[in-house]
């Protein structure tokens, strides 16, 4: 590699890290600001109260529910997907391209105009607001729950359960001994997909709801349109991005704990490998 | 026997039927309602009568609405598309940059797009970090927020897109790339020679979907627009669900016209993308 190339390289890198952390920075310092005045480059007073404010009565019920709306999605739209996902992978279902086509339908339709016209439906049927928030939202789900499952389906050996079977294993004993632990990974990250798009909902909730079910992101959205309350704006956007930021953390601790370190380094290129153009990028 | 029996498939078949009787119930109960109101078929009072005169576009509102729409779309796919397929290929350059890239992208990806808007609002408003930083004096610093382009709402559909982008392209090329590059670099191809003819019809097909989706997916969404685009003129979503929350009844047909325009344009792009893609080499 020549030496332009390699300072190209370290310039291109710090601007993709300015690019994808500059825009949460904001959050961060104001969250921590006790007192900022508007001339100084950072807050003169740092402070825990702001983040504890966000759970003063009414904040503390808002998170609770959007955690039970996330979970909600992800309990219904995981095995939902997988157990479609697989159906499609082992072609166990005619016309299959038209099933693919109709789950994934609402990845290509705005949200909002399916949920104007539900809101009147929903009214007249008398549906209760978490149950009919919680239908659109699995709906949404479905699509990356169902793709994801898919492609782990797709480098699955259905031959492990085959083998099971022959050996005597009951069918019961060979999803949860066999099925389950091979597609845990799989099955993980589509759950915290399907979390995040009950977790993160703003525009479902606010048709839906009709501003009585209020939700963290509501929250969030009535203080961010405001102005002059950046810390609570702040605080009320970092609690929101807790849990997601949580869960990732801990699937990366049990990755490291799970796949034992000689594997993960065998896979990895040495460094003699790692200098030669050819082969880089392997890991 | 897993495969192919009979009681296999209609079990599969039932298995099958609840994810799609849901979602067939939510988007065509949903859609179709949509539509019937914005045709007069199902008002709120008073006897169904249809009507196009939701869809007349008297004031050129509808259109210049759309314009915006597809106007943030576009740009918002393009930066993102840009940001993303550099990201991809600083990645492939070492297995440093991989990991450093990786960790960056999969903490972008799960931000929800509304704490997004909220922290870019903090970012780029008059007042806010970027103007307090580079010490500017009042009334001098360019509405980015609220102002007369929505710079502030492309940046942001285009940060966090970006790394959705940048995952799906990466995830591509790493099962494929290496091997192709090998073969190349053995044949005497350059390093531009491999980029131009190995790397980019290789991540295409995953750009183009990835791209359509953010494409769609912007064209629709609601509330980045509502947060840091300008109060006029208002993109479809946000000018939709300000007519539709109107006290005056009489706009809802034209709130639901606004959406069934938004529902077309984001099912025509995203047939369109289907179909171009298809064409590409590397799909298979």
């Amino acid at each position: 590699m020549t030496r332009t190339r390699r300072v190209l390289g370290v310039v291109l890198m710090i601007v993709l890290v300015a690019w994808f952390l500059t825009p949460l920075l904001p959050l961060g310092l104001w969250a921590g600001a006790e007192t900022w005045s508007g001339t100084s480059p950072l807050p003169q007073r740092w402070g825990t109260g702001n983040i504890a404010s966000v759970f003063a009565p009414g904040g503390g019920a808002a998170v609770l529910r959007s955690l039970a709306l996330g979970t909600a999605v992800a309990a219904l739209a995981t095995p939902a997907g997988a157990v479609v996902a697989r159906v499609l992978a082992l072609r166990q279902v005619r016309r299959p391209r038209l099933v693919e086509g109709l789950l994934f339908a609402p990845v290509a339709l705005p949200v909002f105009a399916v949920v104007m016209g539900l809101n009147v439906v929903v009214l007249r049927l008398h549906v209760p607001g978490f149950l009919g928030i919680a239908l659109v939202l699995v709906v949404a789900a479905l699509p990356y729950t169902t793709f994801l499952m898919r492609a782990a389906y797709a480098s699955y050996d259905v031959a492990f359960e085959e083998e099971a079977r022959t050996l005597g294993a009951s069918s019961g004993a060979v999803r949860w001994r066999v099925r389950l632990p091979l597609l845990l990974p799989a099955l993980a990250g589509a759950a915290f997909l399907a979390f995040l798009v009950g977790w993160s909902d703003y525009i479902v909730t606010l048709l839906l709801g009709g501003g009585r079910y209020v939700t963290l992101p509501i929250l969030v959205a009535s203080a961010a349109s405001g102005t002059g309350n950046e810390p609570t704006v702040a605080a009320l956007s970092l609690v929101a991005l807790a849990p997601p930021a949580l869960m990732l953390v801990t699937a990366g601790l049990l990755r490291r704990r799970l796949i034992p370190r000689r594997s993960r380094s065998a896979r990895r290129p040495g460094p003699a490998l790692s200098s030669s153009p050819v082969v880089e990028g392997t890991a | 026997m897993i495969r192919g029996t009979v009681s296999g498939t209609r079990r599969a078949t039932l298995v099958v039927a609840a994810p799609v009787l849901a979602v067939l119930l939510v988007v065509v109960t949903g859609l179709g309602a949509t539509a019937l109101q914005s045709l007069g078929l199902m008002p709120l009072t008073g006897a169904p009568r249809l009507s196009f005169a939701a869809y007349t576009d008297e004031h050129g509102e509808l259109l210049t609405a759309t314009g915006l729409s597809l106007l943030i779309a576009a740009g918002s796919t393009a930066l993102a598309a840009v940001m993303g397929m550099v990201s991809a290929v600083v990645a492939m350059g070492s297995p440093r940059a991989r990991r450093m890239l990786t960790a960056l992208v999969t903490a972008t990806v799960p931000v929800p797009h509304l704490v997004g808007a909220a922290s870019v609002g903090l970012l780029l408003a008059d007042g806010g970090l970027l103007s307090r930083w580079l010490g500017d004096s009042p009334g001098t610093w360019p509405s980015l927020v609220a102002g007369r382009w929505p710079t502030a709402v492309v940046l942001e559909y285009a940060w966090k897109e970006s790394a959705f982008i940048a995952l799906v392209v990466t995830a591509t090329l790493a099962t494929r790339l290496t091997s192709y590059h090998e073969t190349a670099a053995l044949l005497g191809a350059g390093s531009r020679a491999r980029f131009r003819h190995v790397t980019l019809p290789l991540a295409t097909p995953a750009l183009g979907l990835a791209s359509a989706i953010t494409f769609v997916y912007t064209l629709g969404s609601y509330e980045v627009a509502w947060l840091l685009g300008p109060a006029y003129p208002e993109p479809l979503p946000v000018m939709a669900y300000r007519l539709f929350t109107s006290t005056d009844l009489a706009t809802r047909p034209e709130a639901m016209a606004m959406a069934i325009t938004t529902a077309a344009l984001a099912a025509a792009a995203a047939l369109a993308a289907l179909v171009l893609v298809r064409r590409t080499a590397a799909w298979r």
